[in-house]
C-alpha cells in the first residue's frame, strides 16, 4: 500500500506514513503559517516523486514560484511534477495566459474552471508521465465560502475528494479557524478522514493530527524557521 | 437553423439547432465542457447572427481572454452582448450592457437575461455556467426561470445553449434538466484512475426523428477548440509504398526514425485536419518488424493500406499486411500511391488484381505531390466516426 509522509519527522513517526487515498482538513487561525505548511507538505512530495497540485485562491501562480525560489527550494528540480490552479491572476485583471506549471480559472466561483484545470494535472502526472503518487492541495476552502454557499462547496469537495480516493492520491484542504460556523465545519468534516488542527495559545503555535488511522495525536508546539514548521516539543 | 460549430454533432442533430429550441452541454466535473458553448457561441458570431453570454464565472475581460486562447477575438463582433453576473460578486465594477447587481437573485438575473433576449432577437443566448447560477440562486428556482427564458426564446426566435457541470445534485433536478431542455449533448470523461480521454454523446434531442444515440472522442486545442480526436489510426504497407512520406505530407511535423531512407523503428504524428485530428502510426514495411505491426494494431480505429501502383508484384505482401493488422473489421481503404509515374496501375485494375471488394475505397494519390492525401484522410475519418 503507498503511503505519504507530511515531510514534518515528529508528526510522520507519530502517523506512520498517511495511506493512500486520504483527504485531510487543515484547520487553524490566520497567520500561523497554514500557507507554509501546506508548501512543506507539498514540497515533501516533489523530494518523494509525486505529482503535486496546489490550488491557490489567495496567491498568484507566479508569486508561489517565486516564494519557493527565494527560499531555495530547489523547485527547479522539479518543475514537471508541480502544478498550480490558479484562481487569483484572472480575478485581478492580469492579463495572463497558462503555462506549463500554472494553470488559470476564471475566478475561486470558477469551480467548474478548477475542477478542469485539476483533472488536466493529473491526467498529466499519471496517464503522460506515469506517476503513481499524487498530492493536491487547497489553500483555501476559506475563500471558496467566501463565493459559493456551502451546499455548493460540498458538491465540488464530494467529488474530488472522491477523485483522490480513486487515484490513490493524498488530498490537504486548509480551513479558516473562526471564519465559519459550526454547521459549515460540521458539514465539511463528514468529507475527510483526517484533520491536522492548529491552535495558539499565548503567542505560541500547537499542532495536533486526529484520524487517518492512528490514535489521535497530542499537542506539539513548533515554530516557523524560514519555509519550514519545525517541531519544538510536547 | 443554428449550426453547433462542433465537428459531427450538427450532423447528429440533423444540421443543428431549429430557432426556439433550446440545448445544453451536460458535462461531467473535471471534464473541459465550457468550451462547447463558447465555440458554438463564435461559430454563430462568424456567421454574422446576434449572440449573447451570460458570464457567470469570469470577469468580462476574463471572458474575452479565454475565447482569445482559442484564437477567437470576439471584440469585433459589435453584435455580441455579454450579460455580467459575475462583477458584482467580487464587488467590482461592470462596463457591460448588462450588469447584474446582485447575481443571487434570480429576479435580478431574469431581468437582464430577458432584455438581452429581446435585444439579440433571432439570436444565441449561451450560458457559461448554469449550474453557477443554481449554485447562486437555487435549483428550483433557476429551472423555474429557464422554463421562462425558453418561451421567450420562442418569441424571439432564440437559440438557448447551457454550459451545465453535473456535480451531485438532487437527483430530481439532474431529472428536470434532462426533461427541460430539447438537446442535451453530455460530455464525459474516461475515467480509472484519473480522467483521460473525453467524449461527447448525443443523450437527447426531440427535433430529430431517428436520433442514434454515440459518442466520440475530442480533444481541445489551443487555438482550435473542440476538434473529434482518432486515437489511433495505422499507415501500413509494403516496403518503399510511401508510408513515411504520407504521413509528412498530411502533417508538418513528423519525426521518422529512419536510417537510409527506410523506417526501421516507426512514424508516429499528430493530424489536425478540417476539425479533426488523429494520432497516425506509420509500421515499417519490412517482413522481420511484422511481430511489431501486429502490436501496433491493437486498439487502432483505422487502417490506410499504402501501395505502390507501379510494383504489383508486392501487392500479395500488402495484402498479408492488412490482414495482420486488421483482423476486427476496422475501416480501411487503400492508398494508390505512385498514379502520377507512367507505369501506375489503374485504381480499377489495382481493385481487381488485390480483390479488393467495392465497398472499399481506393483512393488514387501521389504522395510526393500531395495528391490524394487529405482525401484519403477525410475519406477514412468519414467511415471511422460512421462505424463508431
Amino acid at each position: 500500500m503507498t503511503k505519504y509522509d507530511l515531510g514534518i519527522p515528529e508528526l510522520d513517526k507519530a502517523l506512520g506514513g498517511i495511506q493512500s487515498g486520504t483527504n485531510v482538513v487543515l484547520v487553524g487561525p490566520p497567520m500561523c503559517g497554514k500557507d507554509i505548511l501546506v508548501k512543506q507538505i507539498l514540497h515533501a512530495g516533489l523530494r518523494d516523486g509525486d505529482g503535486v497540485i496546489l490550488v491557490s485562491t489567495g496567491e498568484p501562480g507566479e508569486s508561489i514560484f517565486k516564494w519557493c525560489e527565494q527560499h531555495k527550494l530547489g523547485i527547479e528540480n522539479y518543475k514537471n511534477r508541480f502544478g498550480i490552479v490558479d484562481c487569483v491572476s484572472k480575478t485581478l485583471g492580469m492579463d495572463v495566459s497558462d503555462t506549463q506549471n500554472i494553470k488559470r480559472a476564471s475566478s475561486p466561483v470558477d469551480l467548474t474552471g478548477i475542477g478542469v484545470k485539476i483533472s488536466q494535472f493529473f491526467e498529466q502526472f499519471y496517464v503522460k508521465d506515469k506517476l503513481s503518487k499524487a498530492r493536491l492541495a487547497v489553500d483555501s476552502l476559506s475563500t471558496m465560502l467566501m463565493y459559493s454557499n456551502l451546499q455548493t462547496v460540498f458538491r465540488f469537495l464530494h467529488v474530488f475528494t472522491g477523485r483522490i480516493k480513486a487515484a490513490d492520491a493524498l488530498g490537504i484542504y486548509v480551513l479558516e479557524a473562526g471564519m465559519h460556523d459550526d454547521k459549515t465545519v460540521a458539514t465539511l468534516k463528514k468529507l475527510f478522514d483526517g484533520v491536522i488542527e492548529i491552535k495558539e495559545e499565548n503567542g505560541e503555535f500547537f499542532i495536533k493530527t486526529a484520524g487517518m488511522g492512528s490514535t489521535p495525536g497530542k499537542w506539539m508546539k513548533y515554530e516557523i524557521t524560514g519555509p519550514k514548521i519545525v517541531i519544538k516539543g510536547d | 437553423m443554428f449550426e453547433t460549430g462542433i465537428p459531427k454533432l450538427d450532423d447528429y442533430l440533423s444540421g443543428g439547432i431549429p430557432s426556439g429550441k433550446s440545448l445544453i452541454y451536460h458535462t461531467q466535473p473535471g471534464v473541459e465542457g465550457d468550451i462547447f458553448g463558447m465555440q458554438t457561441l463564435y461559430w454563430n458570431l462568424h456567421k454574422g447572427h446576434k449572440g449573447v453570454y451570460v458570464a457567470s464565472n469570469s470577469a468580462p475581460y476574463a471572458v474575452k481572454g479565454r475565447f482569445k486562447e482559442f484564437g477567437w477575438n470576439v471584440e469585433k463582433f459589435d453584435q455580441l452582448s455579454i450579460v455580467d453576473c459575475f462583477s458584482a460578486l467580487m464587488g467590482a465594477d461592470s462596463s457591460e450592457r448588462y450588469v447584474v447587481s446582485n447575481p443571487e437573485d434570480i429576479v435580478a438575473i431574469d431581468d437582464a437575461i430577458s432584455k438581452a433576449m429581446e435585444n439579440a432577437a433571432g439570436g444565441v443566448i449561451v450560458f457559461e455556467s448554469l449550474s453557477t447560477i443554481m449554485d447562486h440562486c437555487g435549483e428550483k428556482e433557476t429551472l423555474k426561470y429557464m422554463e421562462k427564458w425558453k418561451k421567450y426564446s420562442t418569441a424571439y426566435d432564440n437559440v438557448v445553449i447551457c454550459n451545465f457541470t453535473a456535480w451531485p445534485y438532487a437527483k430530481s433536478t439532474l431529472k428536470r434538466i434532462k426533461e427541460l431542455f430539447d438537446a442535451v449533448i453530455t460530455i464525459s470523461g474516461i475515467a480509472k484512475r484519473v480522467i483521460f480521454g473525453q467524449y461527447y454523446g448525443v443523450s437527447k434531442v426531440n427535433w430529430v426523428a431517428k436520433s442514434q444515440k454515440r459518442s466520440i472522442s475530442f480533444k481541445v486545442l489551443r487555438p482550435g477548440g473542440v476538434k473529434i480526436f482518432i486515437p489511433k489510426v495505422l499507415v501500413t504497407g509494403p516496403y518503399n509504398a510511401g508510408k513515411s512520406s504520407f504521413i509528412h505530407a498530411i502533417s508538418s511535423r513528423a519525426i521518422s526514425v529512419d536510417r537510409l531512407g527506410t523506417t526501421v523503428a516507426m512514424d508516429h504524428d499528430f493530424i489536425d485536419h478540417k476539425g479533426f485530428t488523429a494520432d497516425i502510426f506509420g509500421t515499417p514495411g519490412q517482413e522481420r518488424f511484422d511481430p511489431l505491426l501486429r502490436m501496433l494494431s491493437g486498439e487502432a480505429m483505422g487502417v490506410f493500406l499504402l501501395i505502390d501502383s507501379t510494383k504489383p508484384s508486392t501487392f500479395p505482401r500488402a495484402k498479408k499486411m492488412l490482414e495482420m493488422t486488421r483482423a476486427h473489421g476496422l475501416p480501411y481503404l487503400v492508398v494508390a500511391n505512385k498514379q502520377d509515374l507512367p507505369d501506375a496501375l489503374s485504381v480499377n485494375a489495382i481493385r481487381k488484381k488485390m480483390k479488393i471488394p467495392e465497398s472499399v475505397p481506393i483512393i488514387s494519390a501521389s504522395v510526393a505531390k500531395k495528391q490524394g492525401v487529405f482525401e484519403a484522410f477525410e475519406t477514412l475519418i468519414d467511415m471511422i466516426t460512421k462505424a463508431i
